[in-house]
């Protein structure tokens, strides 16, 4: 019995009466209906046979079903398998049962829809309201269906944060909105004592631009892949591939293995210049402007390519439903292994150089320490997770695309800290390139006349649910679409990888020096516009309240051993 | 423009210092803004740098569609740039909002928030484009396209009456009867 069938007949044996429905649609996925008493007893029951949270998905079916619906997803990676659990409120009646007390990393994404949706979570540890931005009005849900996509309530000036108090014996740092060492707009509010960090306190979700309501409302299924390009400038294809990827799941189109290839020649090469990047940016964030010179001028390359590829240096527009736009032809993919050959034997050379340095040594070595236990907690992806002995990567746990038929390996490191990200992105590297050169021999060798993109038999039928994941750079991006009326989705939620990695980073500034700040949030790499392109603002953190209670009591402790 | 330019050549004869400021960008400009800095575009032989801080800035350069939380942001980053200072909006979030503009969050283009006098076009511009941009506003490089003044005609409704006349009192046109009807609905 497979894995999927076990897990299917013990939700029926657990739940009984409250399990409305339960059906495996594609090989694995499991989308489970469940009565909104069950809710509770179905995810814990689902973690404690090993599954992994991923996000908590809210929409709004007043018109079309029985109110409004609250979506979970569950990951087990040593099976290939997904599971989404559904659970219906009346409309007049939002209430669900809070996930967060034994998940803290559904915190998140149950105040976002307590914030976009009015939906009630009892006996959530942190039911203070989340506002979406400091001035929007009471009230006003914007992801609910009446409320329009354009509706600016007026703006109220002067409107400042409300951060907390510092614990006693302790000071604030402010570092944010616009930091030299933040390139994206987020507070941290850090609370020091003398130099060492005690706690930290964040209030971002600034960039968002509710893509995912201009979509329910205003866009179409081919338009959506150029906007979801444009969450983020430098994972752009993860978001458009893993779109097109669940609602073709959704709506069972399968594509050309040509099409396959070519989108996975197109996220390699936005792994890599991505981890050039990120190597050059931490370069910089320590101070060593050398090694960022260095990365990035060997990134340069790969810039030129993708243009050259695509014709655009960074928004590639590849991808549609049903396969991609633009063909890689023989002398495209000869240009491609030119390029990657000298990329590869500059990266080696780049590699030597900072490994063997003693200042990055002596800067990221025991720098951000967070114990495996803490990641599996705190539900951490991507090579942040990697770092922490925790292998997890959805290409070989759940391949999408034709992943299941390149060759590649998953490097892990074990020192748990930024040092640990940092060789696993430089590996990280070196794969990349082989897959990519794998693609281009397994696209030379197939048949020419392969459509690259498959025509739609008829409208996408509403109602289905489809549920896609691909790895990004720093990690695994969920993509989940109903699909619905108008030729639409009636829901598109992203979970970007900086996602969970951000909820945990206060957890890992705890006890640094305050120099090392800019490097510990930078080892995420931290991708602030994918994270917050639903969400608005979040003030204190169901985790940063947690930190400051762990802070007080070693306070407590040391003052106990009269130190 | 001559103006400004002018302005802009005498305000600024030295190193111009920018300062970066991220009003709700998705990261592509950004990154573009930080590789003119790398090895393959090197604006610091210009004499332009990117510094952390508006008050030692010369200029801004805004990336990004102006979000709600980020309003009040933007103008303090403003108003913390010491005068004479100018203002680059770079990429299309930045120019008009992007794809976004009218969404619940955002509040539109960098113009909405302060005062723009140079505008970068592309999503995300070309890393060339952005030297160019400054480099012309500081008169280092010339304008590539000439300045097209485009004209509004005057509708001639005199012209147009007279020709209706003409048709209305034309016995060719009386007698094509229901023709005539139809090219009357046509043109309304």
């Amino acid at each position: 019995m497979s894995r999927a069938e076990e897990l299917v007949l013990w939700l029926r044996k657990e739940l009984g009466g409250n399990l409305i429905s339960a059906e495996a649609t594609a090989p694995g996925r499991i989308f489970v209906d469940l009565k909104r008493e069950a809710l509770v007893t179905a995810a814990a029951g689902l973690m404690n046979r090993g599954a992994r949270y991923q996000v908590g998905v809210g929409y709004d079916a007043r018109k079309s079903g029985p109110g409004f619906a609250l979506v979970h997803t569950f990951a087990f990676d040593k099976d290939s398998l997904l599971v989404a659990i559904r659970t219906f409120a009346p409309g007049d009646d939002p209430e669900f049962d809070s996930l967060t007390p034994f998940i803290p990393g559904a915190g998140w994404s149950e105040r976002e829809y307590q914030d976009l949706l009015g939906l009630k979570f009892r006996n959530n540890p942190n039911s203070k309201r989340l506002v979406l931005s400091d001035d929007w009005p009471t009230g006003i849900y914007p992801l609910r269906q009446e409320v329009p996509h354009d509706l600016m309530p007026p703006a109220a000036e002067e409107v400042a944060f409300r951060l907390e108090e510092a614990p006693p014996g302790t000071s604030i740092v402010p570092f944010g909105p616009f930091h030299a060492s933040l390139h994206e707009p987020a507070h941290f509010s850090v609370y020091v004592d003398g130099e060492d960090i005690k706690g930290c306190e964040y209030r971002g979700f600034m960039t968002h631009r509710g893509i995912e309501k201009l979509a329910q409302t205003e866009l179409t299924y081919n338009d959506i892949p150029f906007v979801a390009e444009r969450i983020c400038g430098i994972c752009g294809s993860v978001h458009s591939v893993n779109y097109a990827q669940a609602v073709e799941a959704a709506a069972g189109i399968r594509i050309s293995r040509r099409a396959e290839f070519i989108r996975m020649v197109a996220l390699e090469l936005e792994r890599l210049h991505s981890h050039l990047l990120w190597i050059g940016v931490a370069g910089h964030l320590i101070g060593f402007d050398t090694v960022f010179m260095q990365a990035w001028r060997i990134r340069e390359k790969i810039m030129w390519l993708a243009e050259r590829l695509t014709g655009n240096r960074k928004t590639y527009g590849m991808v549609i439903i049903g396969g991609v736009r633009r063909d890689i032809n023989q002398d495209r993919s000869q240009d491609i292994r030119v390029v990657l050959r000298e990329v590869e034997r500059e990266m080696l050379s780049l590699e030597k150089a900072i490994l063997k340095d003693r200042t990055i040594h002596k800067r990221t070595r025991g720098v951000g320490y967070l114990s495996p236990e803490e990641a599996v907690k705190w539900n951490l992806v991507g090579p942040v997770a990697r770092a922490r002995g925790l292998s997890i990567d959805a290409r070989r746990d759940h391949p999408y695309a034709a992943y299941d038929e390149v060759e590649f390996e998953v490097p892990v490191a074990d020192s748990c800290d930024v040092w640990g990200t940092l060789v696993v992105r430089l590996k990280e590297v070196y794969q990349a390139i082989r897959i990519i050169n794998q693609c281009l021999d397994k696209l030379e060798r197939l048949p020419r006349n392969e459509p690259l993109s498959v025509d739609l038999e008829g409208p996408i039928p509403p109602g289905r649910q489809g549920l896609s994941l691909v790895e990004a750079p720093r990690g695994e991006a969920v993509h989940y679409v109903l699909t619905g009326e108008d030729n639409r989705p009636g829901r598109w939620r992203v979970r970007a990888p900086t996602y969970p990695n951000l909820q945990a980073v206060p957890a890992m500034l705890l006890n640094n020096k305050l120099a090392d700040f800019p490097i510990i949030v930078g080892s995420i790499d931290p991708c602030i516009s994918c994270t917050d392109r639903v969400l608005v603002v979040e003030r204190s953190s169901g985790q940063a309240r947690l930190l400051s209670r762990q802070e007080l009591e070693s306070i407590s402790r040391q003052k106990r051993s009269g130190k | 423009m001559t103006v400004l330019k002018k302005l802009a050549g005498r305000a600024f004869r030295r190193s111009v210092w920018v300062y970066h400021c991220n009003s709700g960008a998705c990261n592509g400009c950004d990154i573009e803004i930080l590789n003119i800095l790398t090895p393959y575009y090197d604006v610091e032989r210009f004499g332009i740098r990117l510094v952390g801080s508006p008050r030692q800035a010369d200029a801004i350069l805004l990336s990004g569609a102006v979000t709600r939380p980020t309003l009040p942001l933007v103008k303090k980053a403003y108003q913390a740039v010491p005068a004479p200072k100018l203002v680059f909006a770079i990429g299309s979030c930045a120019i008009g909002g992007g794809c976004w503009y009218d969404t619940y969050n955002v509040t539109g283009g960098g113009e909405k928030a302060i005062p723009v006098h140079y505008f970068v076009p592309g999503c995300p511009p070309r890393p060339e484009a952005i030297i160019y941009g400054v480099a012309l506003a500081l008169g280092l490089v010339e304008k590539k396209v000439a300045p097209v003044e485009l004209k509004q005609m005057e509708f001639p409704v005199d012209m147009y009456r007279q020709a209706r006349l003409f048709e209305v009192n034309n016995v060719i046109y009386k007698l094509l009867g229901e023709e005539d009807d139809r090219l009357d609905s046509g043109r309304k």
